[in-house]
């Protein structure tokens, strides 16, 4: 009984760190964004082709957030859920 | 998360998002057939739309690859095509878009990594392909390797992981919520998102199937 709370709230905590990559993706990208558009600014007539490496290379640094994704959704649906409905059915 | 079977057709399943695939599959043939039944010299209405998403694929597919990609541009438009209108899928009640299914994606991506290792191979020989894996030193052999399979896991990750994400957020706020909050979400997560990813997707295809050659 105890041990299945405690990992389900592991989880959840576990959870909430993995998403800090998201943020720190978010940082990232929008720095990326800002140097784009001072690029865009310098030189208006290479527009296309650094929109068209800045949304390659938001796109391969966004990696690190989608794994963490991945893993979130990996920890509540495949360990989280099924314990949760083993609780709920222990508790009556 | 789990792969929901829908029907089985002689003892072979057919999940939802095989379905739901083949319903896509079926509504770009019949688009794709009503509008270039009597193609004009001089475009209007629909022919605009079409000429369009050709130009455009052709002129990335182009400009990436130079004249040998020739040959991609079709598969290319499939892709963009199929991972469009499956993204945008996600707008009808009830449907489910098949890009949030792991299968889907995987299969894709697949798909664009095998192209680009055959067009290798067929272009430049199997031993310079062979060789390919053990530069700049042999040393490296484990590391080419390890970044072939995640160049597959996070072209099909990213699509698999944004379409899911965006289908999540938006389950939530319909049970927090259920009137006019999620419609513009809708709109967000799955039709602009939608574009975007679809964009980011048949872009880094080109670019998989580009550095292979060059």
């Amino acid at each position: 009984m105890l041990e299945i709370a405690i990992i389900i709230g592991a989880v959840a905590i576990g959870s909430g760190i993995a998403l800090v990559a998201g943020g720190l993706v978010g940082i990232g990208e929008g720095y990326a964004a800002g140097k784009a558009l001072e690029a865009m600014a310098r030189q208006p007539e290479m527009e296309g082709s650094i929109r068209t490496t800045m949304v390659l290379g938001q796109a391969i640094s966004e990696s690190g957030a989608i794994y963490a994704l991945a893993v979130v959704l990996f920890l509540i649906f495949s360990i989280a859920l099924p314990l949760l409905e083993r609780f709920l059915e222990l508790l009556g | 998360m789990e792969t929901k079977i829908l029907f089985n057709i002689l003892s072979f399943p057919v999940s939802e998002a095989l379905f739901f695939t083949w319903i896509i599959m079926a509504f770009l043939c019949l688009v794709s057939f009503l509008l270039t039944r009597n193609l004009q010299r001089i475009p209007r209405g629909f022919q605009h739309v079409l000429e369009i998403a050709v130009e455009g694929i052709e002129n990335l597919v182009l400009d990436n690859m130079g004249p040998q990609g020739k040959i991609f541009i079709p598969l290319i438009l499939t892709i963009a095509l199929y991972v469009f209108t499956a993204n945008v899928t996600g707008v009808i009640p009830g449907a489910m878009s098949p890009t949030s299914d792991l299968n889907t994606t995987v299969a894709l991506a697949l798909l664009v990594f095998l192209v680009g290792h055959a067009a290798e191979i067929y272009l430049k020989g199997f031993k310079a392909w062979f060789r390919g894996f053990f530069e700049p030193h042999w040393i490296l052999f484990p590391i080419n390797v390890v970044g072939e399979i995640s160049q597959v896991l996070s072209h099909s990750f990213r699509l698999y992981g944004n379409i899911l994400g965006g289908g999540i957020l938006v389950g939530i706020v319909y049970m927090l919520a259920p009137y006019a909050l999620p419609v513009p979400l809708l709109a967000w997560f799955d039709v602009i998102m939608g574009a975007i990813q679809a964009a980011v997707f048949t872009l880094l295809a080109t670019v998989y199937i580009q550095i292979r050659l060059n």
